[in-house]
């Protein structure tokens, strides 16, 4: 990963502090705690679904913190010609920007770009997680959904702060509504009379009504309704998971490290948690990042610790993104009907 | 209009602002020509020479000036030389030529001094240093020839805004709470453990070992706190943007201990907003 460089001297101060009893970090703060997450959905216009995410901003002045920029966008793909997957996909791409990391080579940035695309990817690409609404027709149409996320400052923990982001994006997502068309000859017409139809009006068949055999076959393409909204919400929004990054210390750990405290870190733990409502939790990811070793009884507790902590932050993230929901749409209605 | 310019005032201007007529005067650094008016493109203050206009970002990197004492951190070692971060435009350079070396002042650089330079400062050494003169692009260069000056240690930096750090007699404040501070003018902090003047310099000589150390002393749980303790209402002054004063540290200081709250509520909005308030009102 990449860390800001950082003296042996201040190296050694941060672990004993750490170590310490009772434990110290550099702001004050106990091992545990994360710092202020400031959250906005709906932050880019032409997205299907956005959202900007900072930790550790101090609030009276603009500066500080890790800042991520998540927007998702939905294309049409098709099945059959283009590189479509029959019910759709996801694919998740990360952006590095240089003036989050001036010390950084643009190779060095490159492949940090890479990994982080690759652990996002892998993680919410996963089946398990796969929103059953992105299918438009079986087999010819699919929607691609496009998770782009840019790292616009780093100050510690991106990772965490990245699949936040990536969750919020995601929750904040609406599919637009599609309905199938289908292009049927007539009976005893030539072939370049077609007539054009909803698949739901079985009066306006020239076949019987009854005759359903080649409907489904049939569905050539769709069109969008115009409704009032945007769509519906994406499918499975409460399992996009949460991820914890437990920075190891041993004998102790911390979550949300700054960069200088990432640093003195030597492994890195990446849980990532799903917490369907009415389904167990599931692990979705599970990564060590950094050079030691993990013994498998000490792996146990974390994992533990882990759930708990991911638990709690994902309790957060889910009040302040219902919050977002209303300051969006109730308030913003109730704001449009007294003008 | 353009009556307020006398040498050596100061205005303060936002983007946007007309500061009077191209006619007149030519346009300098932040400043822009549209419609025959000159407009600041920044907001900082209004500097003239003659006829030249310019304004002077409040809001930028450090603009280091000779003198000045600054904190930085190596990030090359190169050639007879280290790149130190000042948090100014370009890196700064550290010639091994104007570091103090082990075995007396005056001793003359070997050629195993240049083999050895990252046992004297390998990347990510912190240090204090003093701007000595500039290269002809504009690049600073640093000297550390002063017993006060090396490498850094028994603490944590803090970054703040450069415009925030004002000249003062000395830049090593020593708190009474155990806690040093050095205030680098290019907004980078250091707050360490307290070290007694006559540890610090040495006995006489010229103690190498102990300057170009990477080990910190013992530091007990007291000290380590009131670092934390400093280096939060750092941050909250600079929150709030108001230049640090040795004073206003100790008031600040006083009023956090007095409130016998943790270290990290500090860092709240509301208690941060009150101790601004108190320490103002104070003033």
């Amino acid at each position: 990963m990449a860390t800001a460089s950082i003296s042996k001297a201040e190296r050694t101060y941060i672990q004993s502090s750490l170590q310490a009893n009772p434990p110290l970090r550099a702001d004050g703060r106990s091992l545990l705690d994360y710092r202020t997450v400031f959250l906005e959905t709906g932050v880019a216009p032409l997205a299907n679904g956005s959202a900007r995410l900072n930790m550790g901003k101090s609030p009276q002045e603009g500066g500080g913190g890790t800042e991520i920029l998540a927007a998702t966008k939905l294309e049409v793909e098709d099945v059959e010609t283009g590189g479509g997957v029959d019910g759709g996909r996801l694919v998740c791409t990360v952006t590095c920007s240089p003036s989050a990391y001036p010390q950084l080579s643009s190779n060095a940035l490159d492949e940090l770009q890479y990994d982080l695309t690759t652990v996002l990817h892998q993680t919410l690409a996963h089946p398990a997680l796969h929103p059953c609404n992105l299918g438009i027709l079986p087999r010819k149409k699919a929607w691609l959904l496009s998770v782009d996320l840019v790292v616009l400052a780093d100050a510690g923990n991106a990772l965490d702060a990245l699949f936040m982001a990536a969750r919020a994006a995601l929750w904040d997502t609406k599919v637009p509504r599609t309905r199938p068309i289908q292009y049927q000859g007539r009976r005893g017409g030539g072939a370049n009379e077609d007539a054009m139809e909803a698949e739901g009006d079985p009066a306006a068949g020239a076949r019987s009504a009854f005759d359903t055999r080649d409907m489904k076959r049939d569905a050539a393409d769709f069109e969008l309704p115009d409704y009032w909204d945007e769509g519906e919400v994406l499918d499975g929004r409460d399992r996009w998971p949460v991820c914890v990054t437990l920075n190891l210390l041993p004998p102790t750990h911390f979550l949300d490290a700054t960069s200088s405290e990432e640093g003195s870190a030597p492994v890195k733990l990446l849980l990532t948690f799903s917490f369907p409502s009415n389904q167990p939790t599931s692990l979705q990811a599970m990564r060590m990042i950094g050079s030691g070793e993990l013994l498998l009884a000490q792996m146990k507790s974390l994992l533990a610790d882990g759930e708990k902590y991911a638990r709690d932050l994902f309790q957060a993230l889910e009040a302040k993104l219902r919050d977002e929901d209303v300051r969006r749409n109730v308030k913003a209605r109730g704001k449009f009907a007294m003008r | 209009m353009d009556e307020d310019w006398e040498e050596g005032s100061h205005r303060l201007t936002s983007p946007g602002e007309p500061l009077t007529s191209s006619q007149a005067f030519m346009r300098g650094h932040g400043t822009y020509i549209d419609n025959e008016e000159v407009i600041s493109s920044v907001a900082g203050t209004v500097e003239r020479v003659n006829k030249l206009i310019s304004v002077r970002a409040v809001r930028s990197r450090y603009n280091p000036e000779v003198g000045d004492l600054v904190v930085g951190r190596i990030t090359e070692v190169q050639p007879r030389r280290w790149k130190v971060d000042a948090n100014s435009r370009q890196d700064a350079v550290l010639m091994l030529s104007s570091v103090n070396l082990p075995g007396g002042v005056q001793r003359r650089k070997l050629e195993s001094d240049e083999l050895q330079m990252r046992t004297f400062f390998e990347e990510g050494d912190l240090l204090v240093a003093e701007v000595q003169a500039f290269f002809a692009d504009g690049a600073m260069s640093l000297h550390t020839r002063s017993l006060r000056y090396g490498k850094l240690r028994n603490g944590q930096l803090v970054t703040i805004s450069p415009a925030l750090i004002r000249r003062l007699k000395s830049h090593f404040l020593s708190l009474p709470c155990g806690v040093d501070l050095i205030l680098g003018l290019n907004g980078y902090i250091w707050v360490s453990k307290h070290v007694k003047q006559t540890e610090q310099e040495g006995e006489e000589a010229f103690d190498a070992e102990a300057v170009y150390s990477n080990k910190n002393d013992d530091i007990d749980d007291a000290t380590r706190l009131a670092v934390s303790r400093v280096s939060n209402i750092i941050r909250i002054l600079a929150a709030h943007f108001i230049p640090l004063t040795d004073t206003l540290l100790l008031d600040a200081y006083e009023w956090a201990v007095e409130q016998e709250g943790d270290v990290k509520e500090l860092l709240q909005a509301d208690t941060g907003d009150a101790m601004i308030a108190t320490i103002a009102a104070r003033d």
